[in-house]
C-alpha cells in the first residue's frame, strides 16, 4: 500500500544510473526514504502524506540521479560555452554564404531560371544553417560529456582592437548586402516581375521609371556611401547620424508622397492581385494605410538607430 | 537564515562546509537518513538530494568506507570516514579556521 508512490521514485532514479549501480543505490535509496518516511509517521502525520511529502522534498528523480551517477545537468558548461560560441559564430559567418554562393553557382551551370537558382540557394543554405549549428553543438555536448580538453586557451594577445559600435566590417557588409538586395529587388521587379505570367506585371508604378526609380537608386547609393564614411572613420558621429537622417527622410517622403498620391503601386498590379480576388476598396485603403506606416516607421527607426550608434561612440569616447 | 534575500550566498557559503561536517561526524559509523539528522542538530541543514549523492561521490574518491549492515529489520548501508577521508577534514578544519580567522581579522580593522 506504501510502496507504490516510493517503488516508482526509486525506479525512476536508477532507471538512468549504470547497471552496477542500480542495485546499491536502490536498497540504500529504499532504506533512505523508509527512515525519513518512519521519521514523519513517529511525529503523527499520516502514512500517505508523509511518504509525498519525503518524495517531494527528494525532488526530480532525475537530478537525483545525476548526482549519483556525476552527470552534467546542462547541454554544454563553462568550461566549453565560450569556445562553443565563439566557434559557432565563426563557422556562421563563413559556411552559410559560402553554401549559397556554391548552391547558385550550381544551379546556374545547370541552367535553372533565376527564381530557381535563388530559391534552391535559399534552401541550402537554411539546411547548412541547421547543421553546422546542430553538428557543432552536438561536438560540445559529447565533449562536456566525456571531459575532453579542446586545448584552447585564452590569452591577452586575443583582445579585439578598440573600436566603436556599429562600425565594423559586419556592419559595413550587413548594409551593403541590405542595399544590394533592396536594388536588386527594386530591378528585378521593373524588369521580370513577381507575379507568375506571361508580362512582366511590376508590383511598383511602371510610371515611377526612370524618374522614381532613379531617386530611389540614388537614395541607396547615399546609403551605400555613408557606410563606407562610418567603417573608414571607425565610429558614427553627428555628421553621419544626420547624413543617415536626411536619407531616411528622403526614402519617406519618397514612399509616403507617391502613396499619397497613389502612383506608388501599379495598378494594374491592384487590380489582378487584389480587387481579382476579392479585396474590396476599404480593404485597399487599410492595405494602403499599412504599407505607409510601415514605410514611416522603417525610416523613423533607421533615423534614431543612427543617432543611437552616434550617442554611444560618443559616450565610448 | 529569515533573510530569504541572501539564500543564494549562504548556501553557496555552507556548500563545502557539508563534506567536512560529514567526514567528522562519520568518524562514528553512520547511514544516509541517521546522518542528515545529525547534520541538522549540528548546524548543517542539508537537502537529502545534496547529501546522498554526496556521499557516493566521497566513497568513490576513498574518503569514506561503508559496509551493508543487516542486523537490523531494515538493511542499511553504513558509512565511516577512512584514513584519506581524516587527512581531507583535516585539511578543511584549517581552511576553515583560516578562513574563520582572516574573517576576524577583517572585522576588527573597522
Amino acid at each position: 500500500m506504501t510502496a507504490t508512490l516510493t517503488d516508482r521514485y526509486i525506479a525512476a532514479t536508477v532507471k538512468s544510473l549504470p547497471p552496477q549501480l542500480q542495485s546499491e543505490v536502490r536498497d540504500e535509496l529504499q532504506a533512505s526514504i523508509a527512515d525519513a518516511i518512519d521519521a514523519r509517521t513517529d511525529r503523527g502525520e499520516p502514512l500517505a502524506h508523509a511518504e509525498r511529502d519525503v518524495l517531494t522534498d527528494l525532488g526530480d528523480p532525475g537530478a537525483l540521479a545525476a548526482g549519483y551517477a556525476d552527470r552534467p545537468l546542462h547541454l554544454i558548461g563553462p568550461k566549453f560555452y565560450l569556445t562553443w560560441w565563439r566557434l559557432l559564430k565563426l563557422l556562421m559567418a563563413i559556411v552559410p554564404v559560402c553554401a549559397f554562393g556554391g548552391a547558385a553557382i550550381a544551379q546556374a551551370l545547370t541552367g535553372a531560371t533565376v527564381g530557381g537558382i535563388i530559391g534552391q540557394a535559399v534552401a541550402v543554405t537554411l539546411s547548412v544553417i541547421v547543421h553546422v549549428a546542430f553538428w557543432t553543438t552536438l561536438v560540445f555536448v559529447v565533449l562536456e560529456r566525456t571531459g575532453a580538453d579542446t586545448g584552447v586557451k585564452w590569452s591577452v594577445d586575443q583582445l579585439p582592437e578598440q573600436s566603436h559600435p556599429g562600425t565594423g566590417r559586419g556592419d559595413l557588409v550587413a548594409s551593403l548586402v541590405m542595399v544590394a538586395l533592396f536594388a536588386g529587388l527594386l530591378l528585378w521587379d521593373q524588369l521580370r516581375g513577381f507575379v507568375p505570367g506571361d508580362e512582366p506585371l511590376p508590383m511598383l508604378n511602371p510610371g515611377l521609371w526612370p524618374w522614381g526609380i532613379g531617386a530611389v537608386l540614388i537614395l541607396l547609393a547615399a546609403e551605400t556611401a555613408l557606410a563606407f564614411a562610418v567603417h573608414a572613420r571607425g565610429r558614427w558621429t553627428a555628421g553621419s547620424a544626420w547624413a543617415n537622417t536626411a536619407i531616411a527622410v528622403g526614402f519617406v517622403s519618397l514612399g509616403l508622397t507617391l502613396l499619397g498620391r497613389g502612383e506608388l503601386f501599379n495598378p494594374e498590379f491592384v487590380r489582378v492581385v487584389f480587387v481579382a480576388n476579392g479585396v474590396d476598396a476599404d480593404a485597399l485603403t487599410v492595405l494602403a494605410v499599412l504599407a505607409g506606416v510601415g514605410i514611416a516607421g522603417i525610416g523613423v527607426w533607421d533615423a534614431i538607430d543612427g543617432w543611437l550608434k552616434a550617442r554611444r561612440a560618443r559616450l565610448v569616447g | 537564515m529569515n533573510d530569504t534575500e541572501f539564500d543564494g550566498h549562504l548556501q553557496e557559503l555552507r556548500r563545502g562546509t557539508i563534506v567536512l561536517a560529514s567526514l567528522m561526524l562519520l568518524r562514528t559509523p553512520g547511514y544516509g537518513y541517521g546522518l542528515l539528522e545529525q547534520l541538522a542538530s549540528a548546524g548543517f541543514p542539508t537537502d537529502a538530494n545534496t547529501l546522498y549523492p554526496l556521499l557516493r561521490r566521497l566513497e568513490k574518491q576513498g574518503c569514506l568506507e561503508s559496509e551493508w549492515n543487516t542486523d537490523e529489520a531494515r538493511p542499511r548501508k553504513f558509512y565511516r570516514t577512512s584514513e584519506a577521508g581524516s587527512r581531507l577534514a583535516a585539511i578543511l578544519t584549517q581552511e576553515v579556521a583560516a578562513i574563520a580567522a582572516a574573517t576576524a581579522a577583517l572585522t576588527d580593522g573597522e
